[in-house]
């Protein structure tokens, strides 16, 4: 199992890891971040800390809900690039993890990686994230992940931004492959909601605060 | 369910004390930073992070409008062009233009 275990992990360091969750896995030199996650199929709690402004070096715990098995992992967050226009910003980000999976009495080698790249101005805003997940025998996914997104109004810094979002999520390797979930996210300062409620019927909530 | 719960206080908590967080900076300004890529409160708290941890800058102001920082500065201080412009490029944004009046 580890020798298999090992064969995949250049593959996944290559492909790159995205979270679930939109928001910036990178914050400013000597930021922490803190987020959690939930949706149909996960919780996660996240905390990563960034040296720099250009990468962040975390712990994640998830519940994978559909196989039952959780996961504790170290990850780390690359802001490979980012490209500064006058009224918008676009990033591409790299994001890694190793860690144990727990699931069914057993305990696997995990890793996961995936890529995540946004374009936003103040007005709107769209992003693709995706994550290669291996977990062994307890499980193992690739899923994609893309919003887009409109701010009904534009408010200053310290205002509450409000943003209503689609997001798509597409998952092979799952009974339904696809869904969609409407959202609001709700944005002040360095404290970011997000609720939504997808189509099928599950609800997402996440929370992201830098400090 | 626990962590639903907790992201539900934290999320209530936070964001909905619905009000401006912070004072716009009235008058001149002892220096005007143009920047590109600040386009959200996370951008803008990260630049205000770092030049309010400078020695001397008494107070800092971010208009996401104009995307302008503007510095204030304790007297007899000042911060050099090249400084300013790695500690906007080490926060991961561009400088464009460094005003001063």
């Amino acid at each position: 199992m580890i020798r298999q275990f090992l064969n995949y992990l250049p593959l996944l360091l290559l492909l790159g890891w995205g979270n679930a969750a939109e928001a910036r896995p990178v914050s400013w030199p000597g930021g922490w971040t803190v987020m959690t996650m939930n949706d149909p199929d996960m919780n996660a709690l996240h905390l990563s800390y960034s040296p720099t402004a250009f990468y962040s070096v975390g712990v994640l715990h998830e519940y994978m809900r559909e196989p039952g098995a959780r996961m504790d992992s170290v990850e780390l967050g690359n802001l490979l690039k980012r490209w500064n226009y006058p009224d918008s910003q676009a990033n591409l980000y790299l994001q890694s993890g190793l860690g144990i999976a727990y699931g069914g009495g057993d305990m696997e080698p995990a890793a996961y990686t995936g890529l995540s790249a946004d374009w936003e101005d103040r007005r709107f805003l769209t992003s693709y994230t995706n994550r290669f997940f291996y977990g062994g025998d307890i499980d193992r996914y690739a899923r994609h992940t893309a919003r887009i997104g409109v701010a009904p109004y534009i408010g200053d810094y310290g205002d509450v931004h409000t943003w209503l979002m689609l997001q798509a999520d597409y998952d092979a390797g799952k009974k339904d492959h696809a869904s969609l979930t409407p959202l609001v996210r709700l944005f002040k300062s360095t404290f970011l909601m997000e609720a939504g409620y997808n189509l099928d019927g599950g609800a997402l909530l996440n929370f992201t605060a830098q400090f | 369910m626990k962590l639903w719960i907790v992201t539900l206080c934290l999320s209530i908590f936070c964001i909905l004390p619905l009000r401006p967080a912070y004072a716009t900076h009235g008058g001149p300004h002892d220096v005007t930073i143009k920047v590109n890529g600040l386009v959200c409160d996370f951008c803008a708290r990260a630049v205000e992070k770092v030049f309010r941890g400078q020695e001397g800058v008494e107070a800092v102001g971010v208009d996401l409008n104009t995307h302008e920082i503007t510095l204030d500065l304790q007297n007899g201080t000042n911060i050099p062009d090249d400084k300013i412009i790695a500690l906007v490029t080490d926060s991961g944004y561009s400088v464009t233009e460094i005003a001063r009046p």
